[in-house]
Order: structure tokens, then C-alpha cells, then sequence
């Protein structure tokens, strides 16, 4: 039987100055699958994680994690959770070392096992060599892997991560998440994360719940959303830029649906790629119009994103204040 | 929770503050400055032109006042640190981890009680050296210095209370802008409660600070260890004080 790790049921959040940050979210997560909750700034992905892991109250709606109401058995549902919140949970003036020992303290673990639970997270997370700098000399994504690192001393069943890699580098991404999920997999452990990056989504979740203004668009595989706006991209490099709008001028009545990226490029959403290349390649030949180049592309969730609500995820306004503020308290610190 | 993870919770908020001070050291002796300067400047100078009759020694009398203002300027600013951690993600984490939230703010509280009492001894010294005449047993040493952390834990419980209900840096620094020095200075620190006008009377019979330094002055100056009174009225508190920041304290992350 598959055991829900979380479900919500029409959550409804109104914070006391009157914004709306939820408006009926109802999600279900699957016991041991990755999860993701995608959405552009503001959709109102930390409010849910907050109700989620009892930090605030819904105004109405209900939550269970594993079971446990958050509402009336919070101290159950804090047994079983881990946490990492979107911005920075360490005291930076520590070692990363003396982080560890103080939340492992704070959990509760006995002091004969302390150490060697330690220790062994550490090497997991490749941070031996710097477990005793102060945390304030650490890199965006060492304070990442020892905040996951925290988290997983207890081994929490549901690992709750708010926008795990908001601010890194791509290759300190792909680390984290390569070192989550073989953790994941050994220990059988649920992945419920916050994030705003597409391919993010698309590459470690089983499922996406597509939210948007407090509400859930969608919530499926990353597989079946792509379905949804099926098949490819063609973009079409041009050598003038005055090419571009005579384009799709004279194709604004053929088959093909033309968005226009830049300047110079064009891209063309089609279903079955084999045949409708050389024919959008021929029309545009006809037009006399000269191509530098042509690039062929799957689908995204931001395509998905865009057929769904008509804007683009990462291009919100707010959202660079909003990391640049992210990084500025990884900086200063707690 | 059981009762020995309540107290090692405690001890643990209060091991964060001892492995920060052992980092920064150099933090006890910028500290000290202050209340050092108190002493030797405007300690001298006052004694100079004996504005107070009656209290003996100017110096000897202001020294317990002036490390019980350092303390509680100290202990009151705690909270910003709270402020700072509410700003980054670590009090949400630590809401979150299955601890007692008493036990955070009795941890926290005790943590920012030895914070403020870390720079008695070198206040005591400065004194000393410009000519307080301080009773140096050790137990009575030991006594005041334990006063001092339980008063400053009641003090970082206002404080906490403060941070969580203000919540941002500006008003945070504002209120305790405003309320420390005239809390100071409604005070028997610096004169004796009897030259005070009536109403100035009333407010310095409320102040805890009174009663902190009526029991220094004992012990330090007097080796007089009749301090029941003082201490209830200290008790009474302390417990409103931390009462009320708990109360708060889950407030701040809202
Ligand atoms: N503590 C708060 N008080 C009032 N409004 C808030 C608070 N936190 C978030 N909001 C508002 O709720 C909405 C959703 O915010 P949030 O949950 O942080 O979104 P996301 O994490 O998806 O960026 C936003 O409009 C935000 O301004
Ligand atoms: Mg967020």
C-alpha cells in the first residue's frame, strides 16, 4: 500500500495584513517519492511549506504529514520531519562542526552516537576538510549541504527543503541534489521541495504541483505536463532582424503556432517534428529569407507554465531582489 | 519531552553563546569599555565634588551600579541577535526541530544572562585600581556574580519579548534606545533612592535594577548577606518577564 507523506486539503492562508498567500491548495505526496512544488515568486510555495512543518497556522484546511494532523499533533509531525528553510539556518560565528554537535544535542541524540552520526554526514556531504572553519567563510552551497546535513542526523522520514538551491552555482546544484538522492534512496526517505527553477523540477521529481497566486494549476509527472503542451520546439535563427516580423506575418495564417524569442529568433511549437521541420523550413525558404541556423528543443514546464496561465515562471518580477536579498543573509548570517 | 531533554536543551542554547565568546574573546573586553570608563571617569570626577553625602566612598558606591547598567544594557539588547536570526532561516528551523519551546526561551534567556555578566570582574578590577574598596571574598564574589546572570536572564526575557513582538532591527533598537538609560538613571546605580523627588521614587522602587544593585552593594561592599528581599522581588521578576517573552516568543516568526 502507498502511504501518503502529505496531504493538504484546501489550505487557505490570509496572513493578518489581508494577502491571500494560499487560496484552497489540496496536494498529495506519495511515501518515498520527490515531489516538487514549482512556482514563481510569491506563489506561495514557503507559506505552504511553513504550514506544512507547523510553523504557522492555515486559516482554514487541513494538513496531515504521515498521518499526523500539523494542527493538533505538531509535536508528532516534528518527530518525522526535516527541514531546511529557504534562507540560512546555521549560526554563521560556529564551526560547521559545532552546528552539527548543537542540532544533535537539540534532537536529542544520544552523546555515545553523536559523533560517529556526524562525522559519517559530514564525509557525505564532502565537508571533513572544513568542518572546523566558521560557517561565515563557507560557500552558497557548503552552507547548503551542511543544513541538509543537519537535517538528515535524525533521519527524518519527509525531508521538507524550501528552495534548496536558490542561489548556486550549477555545479553546486547538481551536487546537492546528487548527494539527496542517494541519501533518498537509501533510507526510503519522502522529498518535498520548494523551487522556482523549471529544470529543477523537471529532473528530480516524481511529481510537480504547478502553483500560481496561492493556487494549484496542475500537479503531475513532469513526463504527462510536457504532454499536455506535447511534442517539440524548432528555433529559428534569422540573419536580419527585419526578417523576423515579415515571418510571421505571412504565417500567421498556417498551421503553425510562432513565438518570438529575440531579435532574430523565432520558435515554432510543433506535434510531429518529422514532418513539420521540412515544411516550416521550405515556407521560410520561400519567403527568401536567409537562416543562420536551426535548433531543435524538447518541451518545458515552462512551456507547460506559459499554456497554463500565459507567463513565464522565472521571469516574475521580484525575483532578483528577492535572491539577491538570499544571498546577502548567507553572507551576514544569523 | 522529558525532563532531562528539557534541561539539556537549556544547556544547549547556552553552549551556542559559550562556543560564540570562546570565538570572539576580545568581545568580554570591548564590552568592559564602558563600564570601565564609568567608573574611572565620572566615578572620580563625582567623588571629587562629593554631590552625594552620605554614601561613602563615590567610587566604591557607583561600582556595583555601573556593572549592573552594563549588564542590562547587554542583556536588554539580546534580542537583536533574535531579530537576526528571525531574519535568517534559523529560528524557523529551530521552531521546527521537537524541542520545547520553554525550554528555547529559558535557554536563550539564561544564555543572555551570562552574556551581560561576563565583564564584571574586569569592571571590578578597574574599580579597584582607582580606589573602590571591595570585599574580595570569593563566595560573596561568587554570589553577585550568580545575581547578576539571574537579574540579566529577567532582563533578556523583556528583551526577547520586545524582538518578537517588534520584530525588525530599527524598532527594535529604538525601544531599547529609549528605555535603558532612563533605567539606568531611575535607579539607585549612580545616587541613594532617598535624594530622589517622590515620583522618581516610585518608579526606582519598581526597578529591578534597585534591588540588583541593593544586593550587590551587600555582599561587595558591606559583606552583608540579608538579600531575601531583594531576591523575591528579583523572582517576581523573572518570572513575569520570561513568562511573557514565551508567550511572544512564538510570535516572532509569524
Ligand atoms: N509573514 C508574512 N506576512 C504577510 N504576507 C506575507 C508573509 N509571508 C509571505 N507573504 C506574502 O504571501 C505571498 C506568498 O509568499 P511566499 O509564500 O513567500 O511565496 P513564495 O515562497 O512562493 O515566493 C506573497 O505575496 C508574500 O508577499
Ligand atoms: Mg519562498
Amino acid at each position: 500500500m502507498i502511504l501518503e507523506a502529505i496531504i493538504t486539503n484546501n489550505v487557505v492562508k490570509i496572513y493578518s495584513g489581508g494577502v491571500k498567500a494560499l487560496d484552497g491548495v489540496s496536494l498529495t505526496t506519495e511515501e518515498g517519492s520527490s515531489h516538487a512544488l514549482l512556482g514563481p515568486n510569491g506563489a506561495g510555495k514557503t507559506t505552504l511549506i511553513r504550514i506544512i512543518t507547523t510553523q504557522i497556522k492555515p486559516t482554514s484546511g487541513s494538513i496531515k504529514v504521515l498521518g499526523f494532523d500539523v494542527i493538533s499533533q505538531g509535536s508528532r509531525v516534528r518527530e518525522l520531519i526535516g527541514y531546511v528553510p529557504q534562507e540560512m539556518s546555521l549560526w554563521t560565528e560556529l564551526s560547521g562542526f559545532e552546528n552539527m554537535l548543537i542540532y544533535s544535542k537539540l534532537y536529542g541524540i544520544p552523546s555515545a552516537q553523536r559523533k560517529d552520526i556526524i562525522e559519517e554526514l559530514l564525509e557525505f556531504m564532502e565537508l571533513r576538510d572544513t568542518a572546523n572553519r566558521l560557517v561565515k567563510t563557507y560557500s552558497g552551497g557548503m552552507i547548503r549541504r551542511l543544513e541538509i546535513a543537519i537535517a538528515l542526523m535524525r533521519k527524518p522520514r519527509v525531508l521538507i527543503l524550501d528552495e534548496p538551491t536558490i542561489g548556486l552555482d550549477p555545479r553546486a546544484r547538481s551536487l546537492v541534489w546528487s548527494k539527496l538522492l542517494s541519501f533518498k534512496k537509501e533510507h526510503d526517505m519522502t522529498i518535498f521541495f520548494a523551487t522556482h527553477y523549471m529544470d529543477e523540477a523537471e529532473r528530480y521529481a516524481d511529481k510537480v504541483t504547478l502553483l500560481n497566486r496561492g493556487k494549484v494549476i496542475i500537479e503531475d509527472s513532469p513526463v504527462r505536463l510536457k504532454e499536455i503542451v506535447g511534442g517539440n520546439s524548432i528555433t529559428i535563427k534569422l540573419h536580419n532582424s527585419r526578417d523576423r516580423d515579415y515571418i510571421v506575418e505571412s504565417l500567421k495564417n498556417s498551421e503553425f503556432k510562432i513565438t518570438i524569442l529575440d531579435e532574430k529568433s523565432l520558435s515554432f511549437s510543433v506535434n510531429n517534428i518529422s514532418r513539420d521541420l521540412p515544411r516550416i523550413i521550405e515556407a521560410i525558404y520561400k519567403l527568401g529569407v536567409i537562416v543562420e541556423g536551426v535548433e531543435l528543443g524538447e518541451k518545458t514546464l515552462d512551456d507547460v507554465f506559459i499554456a497554463l496561465t500565459g507567463m513565464r515562471v522565472e521571469e516574475t518580477p521580484g525575483r532578483l531582489r528577492e535572491v539577491l536579498s538570499t544571498r546577502r543573509m548567507i553572507r551576514r548570517g544569523g | 519531552m522529558n525532563y532531562t531533554g528539557f534541561i539539556s536543551c537549556i544547556l544547549t542554547m547556552v553552549e551556542v553563546e559559550l562556543r560564540r565568546l570562546r570565538h570572539d574573546p576580545i568581545e568580554i573586553f570591548t564590552r568592559a569599555i564602558q563600564p570601565v570608563l564609568w567608573v574611572i571617569v565620572f566615578g572620580s570626577v563625582m567623588a571629587k565634588v562629593r554631590a552625594f553625602p552620605g554614601v561613602g566612598d563615590y567610587v566604591t558606591f557607583i561600582a556595583p551600579g555601573v556593572i549592573m547598567q552594563s549588564a542590562t544594557f547587554i542583556a536588554l539588547a539580546y534580542g537583536i541577535m533574535l531579530v537576526f536570526e528571525r531574519e535568517a532561516g534559523l529560528l524557523k528551523r529551530l521552531l521546527t526541530v521537537p524541542i520545547s519551546r520553554v525550554a528555547i526561551v529559558l535557554g536563550r534567556s539564561l544564555a543572555g544572562g551570562i552574556r551581560a555578566s561576563t565583564q564584571y570582574i574586569i569592571v571590578l578590577i578597574a574599580a579597584i585600581i582607582v580606589g573602590a574598596k571591595i570585599n574580595l571574598n570569593p563566595l560573596g564574589l561568587f554570589i553577585g556574580w550568580l545575581t547578576i546572570i539571574y537579574v540579566a536572564m529577567g532582563f533578556t526575557g523583556l528583551s526577547i519579548l520586545i524582538a518578537s513582538t517588534l520584530k525588525t532591527r530599527e524598532r527594535f533598537m529604538g525601544i531599547i534606545g529609549a528605555i535603558s538609560m532612563p533605567l539606568f538613571f531611575a535607579s539607585n546605580a549612580l545616587y541613594p533612592v532617598d535624594i530622589m523627588p517622590e515620583f522618581i521614587k516610585i518608579i526606582a522602587l519598581g526597578n529591578p535594577l534597585t534591588y540588583t544593585v541593593n544586593i550587590l552593594r551587600k555582599i561587595l561592599i558591606h559583606g552583608d548577606y540579608d538579600i531575601l528581599v531583594d531576591l523575591f522581588a528579583l523572582t517576581v521578576f523573572n518570572a513575569i518577564s520570561i513568562m511573557a517573552a514565551f508567550k511572544c516568543f512564538s510570535k516572532i516568526i509569524e
